[in-house]
């Protein structure tokens, strides 16, 4: 299957044109910027630092983060069927697709704790302060942290392996 | 310049123990990614806050991420450079490195009218607050020249001489 993928038109365009590959390769960094550059932010106020900054107001930028994620969803599926063989029998791309899955699967699970303490804030009226994160959301923001380390670290090595 | 810096760094110690040790160059790649998330990803809420977004942020609380991309910026420059001191022949002719090298140039300059003209005005600003226009002005020139940062310096492998 992987093999025939690489012969599909969109595989031949993205492997043979001379601008294509470095052009995806342009718009998967500027993605891994938004997406790893939002939610480490997230993750690091979650975990503590910047105290005066409301945590509930990372829900926006994490929207963002989102929109960055398809950008290197699309342009990563793409480089991907060019040397689609060589990437699924590449232990570090394996790897950094899981870590990927697990940090979005662990987005969703924050973006959802932060709508929440965003109405349970407007419902009290009180002002957010950072006691009020939980343990168990702190606990997921060290993961999500794990997982885009690991997902950058595997991606560096996929070149060496 | 970077034809004489490059000529200094050639089989300079630094130079010769970049190259005979393999597993350094993926490390302070590594560290290089790290980097540019920490900058960008600090400086990307920075700026689209001071730009009139998320106005949730408390604009002076924002702040509080600038240590984190000077942080950031500093592994890149330390990294950077080692680059350069490894490889100084491939980089100083390289016209996306050249390029690279112009953004940041223009980018601190960007960031010098911030501390300038706009910094002082972020006291003022409450949460929910849009921006003055040079605000918005300056934080798109950042976000821009930051991206025309990442983007030549990823195509380095594949730009010719300059």
């Amino acid at each position: 299957m992987f093999a025939w993928l690489e012969t599909t038109p969109i595989a031949m365009w993205v492997g043979l044109s001379l601008w294509a590959y470095p052009m995806l390769l342009a718009a998967h960094i500027v993605g891994l910027a938004i997406v790893v550059g939002i939610f480490a932010m997230r993750d690091l106020r979650l975990l503590g630092l910047f105290p005066a900054l409301d945590p509930a107001a990372f829900l926006a930028p994490g929207r963002l983060a989102w929109i960055g994620f398809i950008v290197n969803a699309v342009s990563g599926i793409l480089l991907f069927t060019s040397q689609a063989v060589t990437f699924v029998n590449n232990t570090p791309f394996l790897i950094k697709i899981m870590a990927i899955l697990t940090g979005m699967a662990l987005a969703g699970v924050i973006q959802s704790r932060l709508r929440r303490l965003v109405t349970a804030v407007s419902n009290s009226g009180n002002v957010l302060v950072p006691a009020q994160i939980e343990g168990t959301t702190r606990a997921v923001a060290a993961a999500s942290l794990g997982c885009w380390l690991t997902a950058i670290i595997a991606g560096r090595l996929i070149a060496y392996f | 310049m970077l034809d004489a810096l490059a000529r200094a760094a050639l089989d300079s110690p630094l130079n010769q123990w970049i190259q005979a040790t393999y597993w350094l160059w993926p490390i302070l790649e590594i560290i290089h990614f790290v980097g540019l998330t920490l900058l960008l990803g600090g400086l990307l809420i920075i700026d689209l806050r001071i730009a009139g977004h998320f106005r949730r942020l408390n604009p002076l609380a924002i702040h509080g991420l600038l240590p984190l991309v000077l942080a950031g910026f500093s592994l890149n420059l330390v990294t950077g450079v080692l680059f350069f001191i490894g490889d100084p022949m491939r980089y100083s002719i390289n016209i996306g490195f050249q390029v690279k090298m112009g953004l940041i140039f223009l980018a601190g300059l960007n960031a010098l009218l911030y501390y300038w003209k706009v910094a002082p005005l972020v006291p003022r600003l409450a949460a929910g607050d849009g921006s003055p226009m040079l605000a918005r002005l300056v934080a798109y020139a950042s976000l821009a020249l930051w991206a025309g940062v990442l983007l030549s310096g990823r195509l380095i492998p594949y730009v010719g001489t300059g």
